[in-house]
């Protein structure tokens, strides 16, 4: 039994691992995807497992983005830095469709204004004024390029159709609620960060129930 | 045209590395107050029109990180690839801002000190360029993201230009473009020599290059003020200017008293000057 030996070890190892969490956690910090909620991609993103390796940080992007919609991360993202990021409650995607015409790499593929998938609008019932307060605002409504599709009315509240939002963020934007916790009444969730597929067709979804 | 013609490479190198500094700086502000996008980008991947170029090295990373190839990135790498081989690391030697900005702060100090003496106090084996791509090629594809394209020096004057112009900000990372010139106090381009895994690429490239500085060992009366002059520290006296390292600045055939070097359209075949073979000879009785 060699006791003294195996707490050496124990007590060696702890030491080792008290040391290295700070840098596994700046280390996952680094790796960590800087979509969240509002913070998107632009149109036709790959997927975050392979946009850091697909995007070559040539700025075209940035450039062409006539509404300065697009910015470009810094160091302090780790292997994220130069990828462009769309901050929607600042200045939402108006889904001109210039930048996915001149990435270089595909990591942004050219998809067409409908097809495109930044995210999902997701309405907060609890600060909504329609939802809440029972205030006819129908901002969102209004203001989305997609209106009666992606976000229409039911009992003049405001209702997100999933197969319809691309998640452009221009409702957030216009959204006249700030929340005390962030964001707004309607944010944009970056549920296609992960994993990106197209809805089915209207039609053959219809088909089937 | 006469003027023309008296002028010296180095003349032409610094009106090419000027005009493509220019071209850097007038992108972004082209693009941001005239929204004129005829031309965008800067070195990871530039367009003018359609047509695109991509860096190599940036779009050789993409493919190995993401083991898919993208039918554009390859006609965008297609016109660099070529030049690399045909003529070598011109674009490090004749377009590189990180070159132009150590050739500009070269001739500053010139001004104000006076010394034109060597200033290389740390000399390492060559061979570390090649180990630089290689290790980066393997960082990246470790850590499943392109390092070079978000740390490499030419590209991030680009982007802090951007960045300036469209929003008014510089970011940290122009530290590292700061650090790279700062190397300069060591060693001569002492990052392009040894650290720079695109000069790397591109030097891989141009191995069999026709573009070359050829040496006349006729006419060459061994002064060695070439050696002194190059800014990667080869030395075409001793026939080094033909080395994969070299640039095709053409730094030395202008300091050469005797006119014995001089860029040469190098094919498998051609041999310059008939008795290079005995350039061993020279080297060995010097």
């Amino acid at each position: 039994m060699n006791f003294s030996a195996g707490r050496r070890t124990f007590l060696r190892n702890t030491l080792i691992g008290m040391l290295l969490a700070p840098a596994t956690a700046a280390a996952r910090r680094r790796y960590a995807y800087p979509v969240d909620r509002n913070v998107l991609r632009p149109p036709g993103a790959v997927t975050e497992e392979h946009f850091a390796g697909t995007c070559i940080r040539c700025g075209r992007c940035v450039e062409v983005c006539p509404y300065l919609c697009i910015e470009p991360l810094d160091i302090r993202n780790g292997v994220n830095a130069g990828t462009p990021i769309i901050r929607v409650e600042t200045i939402p995607c108006y889904l001109c469709m210039k930048c996915v015409d001149v990435c270089p790499t595909g990591a942004l593929q050219r998809v067409s204004q409908k097809e495109t998938r930044m995210g999902m609008a997701v309405i907060d019932r609890h600060t909504c004024l329609s939802w809440d307060k029972k205030i006819l605002c129908r901002t969102c409504y209004s203001v989305c390029p997609f209106m009666d599709k992606a976000i229409h009315l039911e009992d003049f509240k405001p209702v997100v159709d999933e197969e319809h939002c691309t998640g452009c963020g221009i409702c957030t934007h216009a959204c006249p609620v700030t929340r005390e916790q962030g964001g707004k009444a309607i944010n944009i969730e970056a549920v296609y960060a992960r994993e990106f597929t197209l809805p089915e067709p209207a039609s053959a979804a219809g088909g089937g129930v | 045209m006469k003027w023309l013609h008296q002028r010296s490479w180095s003349f032409w190198r610094l009106s090419v590395q000027t005009a493509s500094f220019a071209l850097l700086v007038s992108i972004p502000l082209l693009n941001f107050y005239l929204k004129f996008h005829f031309i965008q980008g800067w070195y990871q991947s530039i367009s003018f029109g359609d047509l695109w170029f991509v860096s190599p090295l940036e779009g050789l990373e993409r493919i190995l990180v993401t083991r898919d190839i993208y039918g554009p990135l390859l006609v965008g790498m297609l016109i660099p690839v070529t030049l690399a081989l045909l003529c070598g690391r011109v674009f490090c030697g004749w377009i590189c801002p990180i070159h132009y900005l150590s050739d500009l702060s070269d001739r500053l100090k010139g001004i104000f000190t006076r010394s034109s003496k060597s200033r290389d106090r740390w000399l390492l084996p060559r061979q570390i360029l090649w180990f630089a791509l290689i290790g980066e090629l393997l960082l990246s594809l470790i850590v499943g993201a392109p390092i070079f394209v978000f740390m490499s020096p030419p590209g991030l004057v680009g982007r802090e230009m951007m960045r300036l112009v469209f929003f008014h900000t510089l970011a940290l990372e122009a530290l590292i473009v700061l650090g790279v010139l700062g190397m300069n106090l060591i060693t001569r381009r002492f990052y392009c020599r040894y650290l720079c895994p695109l000069g790397a690429l591109l030097a891989l490239l141009g191995r069999k290059r026709r573009l070359r500085v050829v040496l006349n060992p006729h006419t060459c009366v061994h002064c060695g003020k070439c050696d002194a002059s190059c800014p990667l520290g080869l030395e075409p006296q001793q026939g080094e200017s033909e080395h994969s390292h070299c640039w095709n600045c053409g730094t030395c055939i202008d300091i050469c008293p005797e006119q014995s070097l001089s860029y040469m359209w190098h094919t498998p075949l051609s041999n310059h000057y008939p008795i290079a073979g005995s350039l061993k000879d020279t080297r060995g009785s010097k």
